[in-house]
């Protein structure tokens, strides 16, 4: 179990901690995590796909000790399947036996109101907690020694998923209406949401969240991902694969590569045992980094440029 | 610091970022939590809870930068003898060197390099009385009196730091940061330099002037070098703060006007901005009906769907499902007049339609003066401005007709009108006299779901002359005034309100 308050102490000793395990990130990704954990905040991640947004989530869990709880956002997502549902079956087997137990229950009742008042000392048995279903939501308010809560392309979403959301992000509680007002344990989750911008986050969300905006890293930081992720391959061979990689952001595609292409890539130049670039073999592997026909097509044709470049000390 | 924190929060909102009470909130813990001793650690952590989009990110990154830093002056005062070989550099850096050097030389001892530069010397006292013809009376070198007004006392002493801290607070004092307009900056400045305690320091200089003894009149040349040195670097605070503070009142005041003004009065050097202003507009209104909403009819049972989610309870149906309908996207036709008289307007009915892309995918348009060309590739291959500006090279010659145009309509693309399909033409309807074709516009009229004219001319000249306007109404369901960026914002934001 890693200490928790000792890694958060600083932005430097999170950003150590998140090195040890693999996940190189930015003087700004650890402040981020520092605010949320010490403001306990939820935070808002933005950025284009395949930098590293969920893979922020993942290794925070990992490095505070705490659970995941993810919950993948898609069009249609609603309550029931986001925060709670009754649990109907069970709901339904209980009335049997009730219905069939209701003899004993009232014998020796005498009148209407005496039985009345009997089955009024049930209560509201079928709607406790007894028969609620938790789901993503509710099971991380209920953790009791914290968790991280990921909220997946919260974009993908209807609006009204997100008002659902905002009583969540701002007061760690969600109302059910039968029972009442679920609070956070002693230690509320600590969110990420993250969103591709397919479309705009409203402003209430926003608000609530810290927010932070991860873009792609410059080529020294690259490098270094490479080497946390795929330590064997060569250092030449990573500076140049890594040029090659800013060399193609720098061009108009349909969808430039991310940091998530470059560690394939390197993984599979490092199963074909290279040492070095050269035109004949990006140019077989190119599928691997670029994810649009036309994009391939268009690269090809200034190849030997982009190599030359790349490979150029 | 809290007070600074909070000015800094309005030259954000200043700087267009949008910042609400809570966020301040966040801000003012954030920033207890991070302390202000690291300025690169607080500047991470205000531009995570401040800014919430990337433009927003980019406008708190220099707005910080500015705001925070401290405004150091970074030259010295024209202090005795401190001439240095950049000098040489500029010429009239040259020129002020050379008066100080004059002045003060060797005064009060100070004058650390004053040997060597004797040769110096001679030169710019020359060119010192050149540039100025009524230089003071050459006192030459000797002792100088000592001032006695504390302005002029920081002065001569070159307190850099006292006169800055001098300077921000007489600022505070007169509320520079209420500045609106550029023309105030001169006001702002005289009155910096007065609460600094100007007066007191012209009247030293003044009654030096007058003085008998040497040594207090070169102090009184001295002092007012100093004093004009001084104006220079308030003026220079009051422009940065300017910046700061209130640039954006007045962009916020031209563009409101811009969006009143009639769209054919635009002047080519306003184009760039009232480009951002649509662009703006029409972000606020794609973010308005970017939610596709379902319209859900009450009383209409899906039997269905609510079979199917009753089947677990028994087939006992309490859990009710109603029909809903989806909301299609508005498909929109823009048949645009681009002859000269109305071509302004259509480039900025196009930008606005276009710029909406996000809410209206199926937008296709059509150019004519006579005949009748569709432009929507233009805009696929290329930028709103190049596509605006090609097509209106491309189609804007010939007189306008208005028939011509409704016949090559109907040979190409009538069919592809349907009932979900909204046209919009924006022309005068002047149609030089020739045959209107009024039963073309009825068949259009009645294909589609809605028909809108914009019209850029005011309602009482569309009668008047050659204007068709009063047959054509007959088959619109709809008929607009449209001569402002106002008008076209009303007009598109009801288009994506009635189709949904």
């Amino acid at each position: 179990m890693p200490d928790i308050e000792q890694i958060a102490s600083s932005v430097e000793s999170i950003r150590k901690t998140f090195e040890q395990n693999r996940y190189i990130c930015s003087n700004q990704i650890a402040t981020a995590v520092y605010l949320a954990f010490h403001l306990k905040k939820p935070v808002l991640i933005e950025g284009p796909p395949g930098v590293g947004k969920t893979e922020l989530a993942k290794t925070t869990a990992t490095m505070f000790g705490m659970p995941l709880i993810r919950l993948q956002c898609y069009e249609g997502l609603d309550e029931a399947k986001a925060l709670y549902e009754w649990k109907y079956g069970k709901q339904l087997l209980y009335t049997q036996v009730l219905k069939e137990t209701l003899d004993e229950v009232l014998q020796g009742a005498k009148g209407f109101k005496e039985s009345v008042s009997r089955l009024h000392e049930f209560g509201d048995i079928f709607f406790s907690e007894e028969f609620i279903e938790p789901r993503p939501l509710l099971k991380a308010l209920k953790e009791e020694h914290g968790c991280v809560l990921l909220i997946d392309e919260v974009d993908k979403s209807d609006h009204e998923f997100e008002s659902l959301l905002l009583e969540i992000l701002s007061d760690y509680q969600v109302s059910i209406p039968e029972i009442g007002t679920v609070k956070a344990m002693a230690e509320p989750p600590l969110v990420f949401l993250t969103s591709n911008n397919t479309r705009e986050i409203s402003d209430a969300l926003k608000r609530r969240c810290l927010h932070l905006y991860i873009p792609f890293p410059d080529v020294e930081l690259e490098q270094r991902i490479i080497h946390a992720r795929v330590p064997e391959i060569l250092p030449e061979l990573r500076r140049q694969l890594v040029n090659f990689i800013h060399e193609l952001r720098g061009l108009d595609l349909k969808k430039v590569p991310a940091i998530s292409e470059t560690i394939d890539w390197a993984r599979t130049l490092l199963l074909l045992h290279t040492d070095r670039l050269d035109p004949e073999l990006v140019r077989d592997t190119l599928n691997v980094i670029l994810k649009f026909q036309e994009d391939i097509v268009n690269v090809e044709a200034e190849l030997t440029t982009l190599t030359s470049k790349a490979t150029k000390t | 610091m809290e007070r600074t924190l909070s000015n800094f929060i309005r030259a954000l909102r200043n700087a267009e970022v949008r910042v609400s009470t809570a966020e301040t909130l966040d801000a003012f813990n954030a920033m207890e939590l991070v302390g202000y001793r690291d300025r690169a650690f607080l500047k991470d952590a205000l531009s995570m809870v401040l800014p919430k989009t990337a433009d927003e990110k980019d406008s708190f990154s220099e707005c910080f930068d500015s705001f925070f830093s401290f405004k150091k002056f970074e030259t010295d005062p024209p202090r005795a003898g401190e001439q240095d070989s950049d000098a040489d550099v500029s010429e009239e850096g040259h020129d002020q060197e050379g008066d100080d050097a004059e002045g003060g030389q060797g005064a009060e001892g100070r004058g650390e390099g004053a040997g060597g530069t004797g040769g110096r010397k001679s030169k710019s006292k020359k060119r010192g009385s050149a540039v100025s013809e009524e230089e003071d009376e050459d006192l030459g070198e000797g002792e100088m009196s000592d001032p006695t007004s504390a302005l002029g006392k920081l002065l001569i002493e070159g307190a850099r730091t006292e006169l800055a801290m001098a300077m921000a607070s007489a600022a505070e004092a007169v509320n520079l940061k209420e500045i609106q307009v550029f023309t105030q900056k001169g006001l702002y400045t005289r009155r910096i330099m007065e609460q600094m305690g100007l007066n007191d320091l012209s009247r030293e200089i003044t009654s030096l002037s007058q003085s008998r003894s040497t040594p207090a009149r070169r102090l009184g040349q001295e002092l007012k070098k100093r004093r004009e040195w001084l104006r220079e670097q308030v003026r220079d605070y009051v422009e940065q703060q300017f910046l700061l503070h209130a640039d954006a009142t007045g962009r916020r005041l031209r563009e409101d006007l811009l969006r009143r003004v009639k769209l054919s009065n635009v002047e080519q050097r306003n184009f760039r901005l009232i480009q951002e202003v649509v662009f703006r507009m029409a972000k606020k209104l794609a973010a308005l009906h970017s939610r596709r909403k379902k319209v859900f009819k009450r009383g209409a049972l899906n039997v269905p769907r609510t079979l199917r989610h009753n089947m677990a309870y028994d087939g006992a149906i309490f859990d009710l499902h109603w029909k809903s309908v989806k909301i299609d996207r508005p498909k929109v036709f823009a048949i645009c007049d681009v002859s000269g008289s109305v071509a302004n307007y259509a480039r900025f009915m196009l930008m606005f339609l276009y710029s909406l892309e996000e809410v209206m995918p199926k937008v296709r348009s059509f150019a004519f003066s006579s005949d009748l060309a569709e432009v929507t590739e233009l805009f696929e291959r290329n930028k709103i401005e190049d596509a605006i500006a090609k097509a209106l090279r491309d189609y804007s010659g010939g007189s306008t007709d208005y028939g011509q145009a409704f016949v090559d309509f109907k040979k190409n693309c009538l069919d592809d009108v349907d009932n979900r399909t909204t046209i919009i033409i924006l022309g005068d309807a002047r149609n030089n006299y020739g045959d209107p074709r009024t039963d073309i516009l009825k068949e259009m009229y009645d294909r589609c779901k809605r028909l809108i004219w914009l019209n850029p001319e005011s309602r009482n000249s569309w009668t008047v002359g050659d204007a068709e306007m009063r047959r054509y109404s007959a088959y619109c369901h709809q008929v607009e005034e449209c001569n402002s960026l106002m008008h076209l914002e009303r007009i598109v934001g009801n288009l994506l309100r009635t189709v949904q």
